[in-house]
């Protein structure tokens, strides 16, 4: 009697796993062939129908475009060194505003400093989100609106780009400290300033200065191009180079990038080893 | 013993002191070195300092005079929806495909799994970082030279975007695998691809769809200003009204972007939540 109960019952599990793993493999393909008729409709949408195979000719033709940009413009090196040095200090004065511009917005979006409750929690999420959100490129059209033409414009645009990333993983890194310092020094009768420099501030700066550093790295990616949109720097000689289809040109100035982007990374590299 | 302890504990103090007096020299040093390098490249790049204190009141000024108010009906438009449409169909391509490339690079860019650490690591590194260090808008304009205007050129561009950004964070997942498994596998007998297929992969499986995810998400941010540079989409229509300086038609567009964008934002953070509820 308790034999056969027990059997049915190793059936039941049995079926119960066959059924399960059946289900599974139904939700994978499916989910395979949702995503492949997608795809092809894109492919479609995209690449068939929107390009201009014409004008794109044969693979020799784009082999001969290609071919174009093969070769360096030696002399251009020289002139390049002052744009290359110009979107370094673009990409260092906009991450420090977007470091003063953050203050607030950390102060405001960790959950557990917050000032004024949900109010300033949301609204501070709400600035990152927007932040990062917008393109590098469109808030570098704004501020050429707002600033002019020149550098200002891309210092600014880089600062209100970095303000989501830096906030965002400082207001995380607040979040997770450990709360037993914060509460012995509120136990002396600190306030909330004196509990945030020698509470908080202790526990995140190696986490927060190492944030910075790598969005400094990508800011220098960043501050490269604006000048495409008349910000300055390098991304300025680029469109030059390019209006005036001098193409081992346009082929130098990637180079330097590369070049700068290399440095940017090492000192990075460096200073991030040095402290933590 | 009173006197003893007294004796051996001033050493310390004293050394403790000097450690911190040494430490706040290096902070000095270190403030005095940013603050050289700010009035340095602020006088190097000319800029003019009085505007960065007026900013934000230049901010309202410009918007209350040009771009306000956005022209919402001029994209509330069939063409333009269209265009809308475009720009997602390139992102889910472009990173559809993108993440494609990336699983198998990520592998190779993995230090303890790469088939070859002498070959083959090396030139998958320098494959994703090649992709990340040059930004998508260069790529765009250089893709657009050989491909032609449209959407195709926009769609590589993408692809190249997705493996910079998503070969980095799936070969760290990879680095930070358990290695039990895959010791165990390889005790038996399985060769290399078995061992990736079955020791590795169902450990990242769930990590490496958050990333997919993701790189999906920032790859739609990178679709609408692709087509500023001649690539199809949004871009394209926000080009043309910056050229005719159409400010508020410029404003709707931007606003349009930011929307779609928190919409994306928002299903990517759910299918994140979902996938990590399967696991």
């Amino acid at each position: 009697m308790t034999e056969k109960a027990g059997q049915r019952i190793l059936n039941d599990v049995a079926d119960q796993v066959v059924h399960e793993r059946r289900r599974r493999k139904i939700v994978i393909a499916s989910g395979t062939l949702l995503f492949g008729i997608l795809a092809l409709w894109c492919v479609n949408a995209t690449i068939i129908i929107d390009t201009d195979w014409q004008r794109m000719g044969s693979i020799g033709d784009m082999l001969r475009v290609i071919g174009r940009y093969v070769g360096f413009d030696v002399p251009l090196f020289k002139q390049l060194l002052q744009p290359a040095l110009e979107t370094l200090l673009i990409a260092f004065l906009g991450t420090l505003i977007g470091v003063l511009l953050c203050l607030p917005v950390i102060w405001f979006g960790a959950r557990n400093i917050t000032p004024l409750g949900r109010f300033s929690y949301l609204l501070s999420r709400m600035m990152m989100t927007v932040s990062r959100s917008v393109h590098e490129i469109v808030w570098a059209l704004f501020f050429v609106a707002v600033v002019g033409l020149g550098a200002l414009a891309g210092i600014i645009a880089v600062a209100f780009r970095s303000v989501g990333f830096i906030a965002k993983m400082s207001a995380e890194a607040i979040e997770n400290i450990d709360p037993r310092p914060v509460e012995a020094i509120q136990a002396t009768g600190a306030g909330s300033f004196q509990v945030l420099r020698y509470a908080i501030l202790p526990q995140v700066l190696p986490q927060i200065i190492s944030v910075i550093m790598f969005e400094w790295e990508i800011n220098i990616r960043r501050s490269a191009v604006l000048g495409l949109v008349g910000a300055g720097g390098l991304g300025l000689v680029f469109f030059r180079q390019l209006n005036t289809f001098n193409y081992h040109g346009v082929t130098s100035v990637i180079i330097m990038i590369l070049i700068i982007i290399l440095i940017g990374e090492t000192a990075s590299h460096a200073i991030r080893r040095r402290l933590l | 013993m009173n006197h003893a302890s007294t004796v051996s504990i001033n050493p310390v103090l004293v050394r403790l002191n000097r450690d911190r007096r040494h430490r706040s020299v290096g902070v000095f040093a270190a403030w005095l070195v940013i603050l050289s390098l700010v009035f340095f490249s602020l006088d190097y790049l000319n800029v003019p300092v009085e505007r960065i204190f007026g900013v934000f009141g230049r901010i309202g000024e410009v918007v209350a005079d040009r771009y306000y108010p956005p022209d919402i009906r001029y994209i509330l438009d069939k063409t333009y929806f269209s265009y809308v449409l475009g720009t997602i169909q390139m992102a889910f391509l472009g990173a559809l495909i993108g993440i494609l490339l990336s699983i198998p690079l990520a592998w190779f860019a993995s230090w303890n799994m790469t088939p070859s650490r002498r070959l083959v690591y090396p030139l998958a590194r320098f494959v994703s970082m090649g992709c990340r260090a040059i930004h998508e808008t260069i790529w765009t304009i250089l893709l657009v030279s050989i491909l032609g205007y449209g959407m195709f050129p926009g769609v590589v561009a993408l692809i190249f975007f997705s493996v910079g950004f998503a070969v980095k964070l799936m070969a760290e997942e990879i680095e930070a695998i358990d290695m039990g498994p895959v010791e165990a596998m390889v005790a038996t007998g399985a060769n290399l691809f078995q061992v990736v297929m079955f020791g590795v992969l169902p450990q990242v499986r769930v990590a490496l769809t958050g990333i997919a995810i993701y790189t999906w998400d920032v790859a739609f941010r990178a679709a609408t200003v692709v087509g500023f540079f001649g690539a199809g989409g949004m871009g394209w229509y926000l080009k043309r009204n910056v050229l005719q300086i159409e400010s508020q038609r410029v404003a709707a567009i931007m606003l349009s972007i930011v929307v779609l964008v928190l919409i994306s934002e928002a299903v990517s953070a759910w299918a994140r939540k979902a996938v990590m509820k399967m696991q």
